[in-house]
């Protein structure tokens, strides 16, 4: 079966009289396991980490009943996009509305939520099975946090985690009771809606009451340059008025897991979430797929770190310090494809 | 692939002849759950070389791909053929095995959401971009309009796009919990609907420029458009906000208005409050045109099938307009007042439509439509 792109309605399609064909990098702002913004980046990320496996983002505090449930991705979401408001002095009014899009992007997309949905699940089967006891340990909570402390992953000072709670309940009395597992177990179930990706970029666009064009790309920094075209097209198009590309990256909840990705072999792992604002501008954008990375994409790894899909947002964080005003490269790598946006 | 069955003639010819895809589910446990029926694919032989993988999201979607290459031609270089997916849990189940006890690297390498678009990539050997869409059940619309972007911006030929999910316990568990599930059959729009019943599926379309060149062709998207609520992370905006302004910006992109549209694939999941918003923003967005363009789901027959359901909505769109039948919605027995729109009731309706338009809705307030044609008989 095929199905065609028309050409009839194209060519038919209104057009604006000065349609705005161009666009702009307006601000980005930068959250890594290494601080707030650019600066806090070190010079050299492997070195800094001094062989540390993954490098943690503290969990935002953030107000409000509504963000009890949300997770760590969530919360580090909304931090992004305040952050760039706030370092960029534009007031939420501006991008609240349909004028603005949102694409938010990750390629660590299994966090909190579904460590904790999957451990409270096994948890759940284990006592329809025939209960909990001492000697039956064989529970994922066990085995998962049992993975993760061998491999450097979890510890209890970063309880933050709902994987590092419900494991910790588990464990330090030396055993489930079926009480504790039943209530680990529904605590789990409360995170099912936060297991889709689609919550992370849900809570932003509720925060910042966002209800313009929305995309979810799930990948690592190449996804990152895909949804920068993206909203480049959306701008050029007229769709909207400005876009926000947001990426976020945690990998602590699930060290043991991407300690057994084949394609996460660069160290470290630095957790971070980042946004763009991009408006309608002079530059025009080119969408390509380079062979090699682009100065800014090497830059960015080294200063940062492994940030998948926050890269590319880093990159250009990097170029708006350096006091690139003109054309910009980035380029992303993920398993193997590299994608790039050249700004002209 | 679907419940129906195992190609593209045996869905169209369930929907059209009423077949039922619900039955119980027996892949994995149930016992434990309220409700333990969904559109489970019975009949899926993994191909040789995917057996080892043990991904059902993987082996779905190479089933779909076998079943489009025995129908099209991939006529592109490898670097010149993309793939975009659409999809609501991605590679789950993998997580679910990489993270239990004695879980292996095999099943770590396929728990992140993309792996399963990767693995399809790699068995069409396409080395353009691969994209993953994540928008929950709307993925599978976002994913065809990405695709239709790719080519318009000329960075692909060839576009293989759709979308996919499995069922796994995972997801039964969780819609379980949430009570979004019916003990009874799914009735969309129908005035005692009482929820949706999960679905597994994968569906997949070759996606060209309409250059005139390669063979017969089935339709053109025309338009495409998606929108956040800002409201709710589990349930759809009261009003229909962004469902609206996806409809109208899809429209918009198509040039079209709605005396030019023919027909309406629901999202019609058959909750009580997904149906009524829907029915409220195609009365408003149709105007006085939306009592007389017929409106079906399809969900009743499949069960939602998440990053598919939207994919699968837009192949039915082009095979009405190519049959001349617009499927009915299994379950629907009784209109419900509160979505009085002309909805096709019990048997099919022969007419051709020639431009369709599909909405979809997602978890996380995730909103699109589709404008679709039918390539001229």
């Amino acid at each position: 079966m095929t199905v065609s792109l028309e050409s009839r309605s194209a060519a038919a399609r209104p057009t604006n009289p000065t349609p705005p064909t161009g666009t702009t990098v307006e601000a980005v702002a930068v959250l890594t396991g290494w601080g707030h913004g650019i600066r806090a980046l070190p010079a050299d990320a492997a070195r800094a980490a001094a062989g540390r496996a993954v490098i943690p983002l503290l969990r935002p505090v953030l107000e409000g009943e509504r963000f009890r449930r949300a997770t760590r991705e969530c919360l580090l979401g909304v931090a992004a996009v305040d952050a760039l408001l706030r370092e960029s002095n534009i007031g939420r009014d501006t991008i609240r509305g349909s004028a603005t899009a949102l694409i938010y992007v990750t390629g660590a997309a299994y966090g909190a939520s579904n460590q904790a949905f999957v451990v409270a699940e096994s948890l759940r089967q284990t006592r329809t099975e025939g209960g909990l006891s001492e000697k039956r340990p064989g529970s994922v909570v066990a085995e998962s946090m049992r993975q993760a402390s061998s491999e450097g992953g979890l510890t209890e000072k970063r309880a933050g985690s709902v994987v590092a709670e419900s494991t910790r309940q588990a464990s330090s009395e030396g055993g489930l009771t079926e009480k504790r597992a039943g209530s680990v177990a529904s605590s789990g179930t409360l995170h099912f809606p936060y297991t889709a990706p689609s919550a992370m970029a849900g809570e932003v666009a509720i925060e910042f009451g966002l209800t313009g064009p929305y995309g979810i790309l799930i990948g690592g920094a190449a996804a990152t340059i895909d949804a920068l075209w993206q909203a480049t097209r959306l701008l050029a198009g007229g769709r909207c008025e400005r876009a926000l590309v947001l990426a976020v990256e945690t990998f602590e909840e699930c060290a043991a897991l991407y300690a057994r990705g084949r394609w996460l072999v660069r160290r470290p792992l630095v957790e971070a979430a980042a946004c763009a604002l991009l408006v309608p501008g002079a530059l025009r954008a080119r969408y390509d797929a380079p062979r090699a990375p682009s100065m800014l994409e090497t830059l960015a790894r080294v200063r940062a770190g492994e940030t998948l899909a926050c890269a590319p947002l880093i990159a250009l964080a990097l170029a708006r310090d350096g006091g690139t005003a003109g054309s910009v490269s980035v380029t992303g790598e993920w398993r193997g494809r590299r994608a790039g946006l050249h700004w002209q | 692939m679907t419940p129906l069955g195992a190609d593209l003639d045996a869905f169209w010819s369930g929907l059209v002849t009423g077949s039922d895809g619900i039955s119980m589910i027996e892949r994995f446990p149930v016992d434990d759950l309220r409700v333990g029926r969904g559109g489970e694919i019975k009949k899926l032989r993994p191909l040789p070389h995917t057996r080892h993988t043990g991904c059902r999201a993987t082996q779905l979607l190479l089933a779909a791909a076998q079943d489009l290459l025995a129908r099209a031609v991939i006529s592109a270089v490898p670097e010149r053929v993309a793939v975009v997916l659409g999809t609501a849990l991605g590679g789950v189940e993998q997580l679910e095995r990489a993270l239990a006890r004695g879980g292996r690297p095999r099943h770590a390498a396929g728990a992140l959401y993309d792996s399963p678009a990767h693995a399809l990539a790699h068995r069409l050997g396409a080395r353009g971009p691969v994209l993953t869409v994540g928008t929950a059940c709307a993925a599978g619309a976002t994913a065809l309009g990405i695709g239709a972007d790719l080519l318009r911006a000329d960075a692909a030929d060839v576009v293989i796009a759709g979308g996919y999910d499995g069922l796994c316990r995972f997801v039964m568990r969780g819609f379980d919990a949430l009570r979004s599930l019916t003990r009874e059959r799914v009735r969309p729009f129908d005035r005692r609907r009482s929820g949706l019943l999960l679905g597994e599926a994968a569906a997949l379309v070759l996606m060209t420029r309409d250059d005139g060149k390669g063979g017969p062709k089935l339709g053109r998207l025309l338009g495409h458009a998606s929108a956040s609520d800002g409201s709710h992370i589990a349930a759809p905006d009261p009003n229909g906000r962004g469902l609206e302004f996806a409809v109208r910006a899809a429209l918009d992109e198509a040039a079209v208005t709605p005396a030019d549209v023919d027909f309406v694939s629901a999202h019609g999941t058959g909750t009580p409050l997904n149906d009524r918003i829907e029915a409220e923003v195609l009365r408003r967005t149709l105007g006085r045109r939306a009592s007389a363009i017929p409106v079906n789901s399809i969900k009743g027959a499949l069960g939602h099938s998440m990053g598919a359901a939207a994919a699968l909505e837009a192949i039915m769109c082009l095979l009405a307009s190519r049959e001349g039948v617009v499927p009915h919605t299994l379950g629907l027995e009784e209109p419900d007042p509160a979505c009085d729109l002309d909805h096709v009731v019990g048997f099919p309706r022969a007419t051709r439509p020639r431009v369709s338009l599909s909405t979809s809705l997602g978890f996380g307030g995730c909103n699109a439509a589709l404008v679709l044609e039918g390539a001229e008989t």
